[in-house]
């Protein structure tokens, strides 16, 4: 995403405000042009678990501005159609542009409260992903510059996760990381958590090796993973640090977690 | 009567000073003209009856729809002036696929009607930024069935006033008041469809001025298993001699 942003790929020298000029006009350089910057790359990363009866969405706090720090505390972590009884279920996390994130949890926000009373129930997980998913494409020419993750649990107590490209292709999965980190974080769930590329010991040679087979992990292990993602994550990468706030649904409500990580 | 009535008959939307909605009222009175539909719900299913007035031996009676899908799983009889249903049931099935679409689940079987039934008072000059489609209030009431989820099979009846209640049974039309008593008398919660069926029909051959057959009723169900089903010829035949058996 950041590398659309600035075609550097590093963050640029200046900050990244939708107002700011690539380089400054001289006279010799001929005519003068002009551009529409709409939108900023705030940075973070954002990921999400799901188990058995338990679904875990977990972000970093930072909000960036190139290498600017606007602010330590930002949470990309929503909770959607709380009507302040905590019946809520559901979660939305959404890293990239931090406005356009904002605005996006305020739209489905109000449209799953408006469900709540026109059907005279909760919206389902299911049914939420799929409105998210049009809400999404209804943009699809001046998109949300986001990549959402929805969580909570289905129709059958099971934790469920879905994620989101910026205009709306969606897919149900077990685990997901977004944002500025994501190409860090994603290879260490697909072994932790789907145990790719392991193999049970002596169970062959080549080919007849038998993978390990995936169990759903307790929830105590997920929120380890989790928080040694985000600590070797902000090891890593300077867009990511300073807090984790993780929001846990289960059955029972949604349980919010918060620990530090380095604010270099 | 009707005379004390004349100064507040014509504007669609005056109260008059005892504070009632002639429109409105004479509106339900259109319905009363209208031919006999009948809807029972049970356990298993909800099930819709209509009487086809066949006025003409040379009327093609298939052509007559009384009985009409709003989705897989929601579908409604009508009584009344048929033309006004078919801006209602347009916006109810627009409605339903719209709810498909967006959240990917089966629109609710109340949610449906109360989607019909806010189309109900947009007649008259029209609020401030909503168009008005009609210039008078609807001249049809509505028995909707339908199954879903969360409340099973359900039987609604919509009236012009944009008024719905919830029903066991329940008919409208202009032999409503003789079945209706009838249906309040037959009806139980242990009612299988089969059952259904010979009550809708008994029902209707009671209030019906000409012979009841296979040609001037229908029946549709709608189900958890198969949803809507409108009664082909041969299965209005089986249900008719069953009857008649009986």
């Amino acid at each position: 995403m950041a590398s659309i942003m600035n075609a550097g790929g590093l963050p640029s020298d200046q900050p990244g405000y939708s107002f700011s000029n690539a380089s400054a006009p001289s006279e010799s350089s001929g005519p003068r042009q002009h551009a529409f910057n709409p939108y900023t790359d705030n940075g973070g990363s954002t990921l999400g678990v799901t188990g058995a009866d338990f679904a875990i969405l977990a972000g970093d706090t930072r909000s960036t501005s190139g290498y600017n720090i606007n602010t330590r505390y930002a949470p990309k972590l929503f909770r959607i159609g709380d009507d302040g009884d905590s019946s809520s279920r559901i979660v939305l996390s959404v890293v990239g542009f931090a406005a356009d994130g904002n605005a996006l949890k305020e739209r489905l926000d109000a449209i799953v409260k408006m469900y709540k009373y026109q059907h005279g129930k909760p919206m389902s997980v299911k049914a939420c992903a799929q409105r998210l998913s049009t809400i999404l494409y209804q943009k699809r020419f001046f998109p949300y510059y986001v990549h959402a993750i929805l969580g909570g649990l289905d129709d059958d107590g099971k934790g469920a996760l879905y994620s989101y490209d910026p205009v709306g292709s969606y897919e149900r999965e077990q685990c997901r990381a977004a944002g500025a980190a994501a190409s860090l974080i994603m290879p260490f769930l697909d072994n932790q958590v789907n145990y790719k590329n392991q193999y049970i010991p002596a169970s062959g040679t080549g080919h007849e090796l038998q993978p390990r087979a995936i169990e759903s992990l307790p929830k105590e292990d997920v929120i380890g993973l989790v928080k040694d993602a985000f600590t070797s994550a902000t090891e890593r990468h300077i867009e990511v640090g300073d807090g984790l706030q993780m929001l846990i649904i289960t059955k029972d409500g949604i349980e919010e977690i918060y620990t530090p990580l380095k604010r270099d | 009567m009707f005379i004390a009535r004349s100064e507040y008959d014509r504007g669609i939307n005056t109260f008059s000073p005892e504070g009632r909605l002639f429109q409105v009222e004479y509106s339900l009175e259109a319905i009363k003209l209208g031919s006999t539909a009948i809807g029972v719900a049970t356990s298993h299913g909800v099930l819709l009856g209509v009487e086809k007035r066949v006025t003409s031996p040379l009327l093609v009676s298939s052509s007559i729809e009384k009985i009409v899908e709003i989705d897989r799983h929601i579908g409604c009889a009508m009584s009344g002036l048929q033309a006004d249903a078919r801006s209602m049931i347009e916006h109810a099935r627009v409605e339903s696929q719209n709810h498909a679409f967006n959240f990917n689940e089966r629109l609710r079987v109340e949610s449906c009607t109360q989607a019909i039934c806010d189309l109900a008072l947009r007649f008259g000059e029209g609020a401030q930024g909503e168009e008005s489609i009609m210039s008078r209030p609807f001249g049809v009431a509505l028995l909707i069935a339908g199954w879903d989820e969360d409340n099973g099979p359900q039987l609604y009846h919509a009236e012009p006033s944009g008024t719905f209640y919830r029903y066991d049974a329940k008919a409208i039309g202009s032999g409503s008041e003789g079945a209706q008593a009838e249906l309040q008398s037959e009806y139980h919660r242990s009612l299988t469809l089969e059952e259904a069926e010979t009550l809708v029909l008994k029902t209707l051959k009671q209030v019906m001025e000409e012979k009841l057959d296979s040609k001037n009723v229908q029946l549709a169900s709608v189900t958890k298993e198969k949803g809507f089903q409108i009664y082909g010829d041969e299965q209005m035949a089986t249900v008719v001699a069953r009857l008649e058996g009986d």
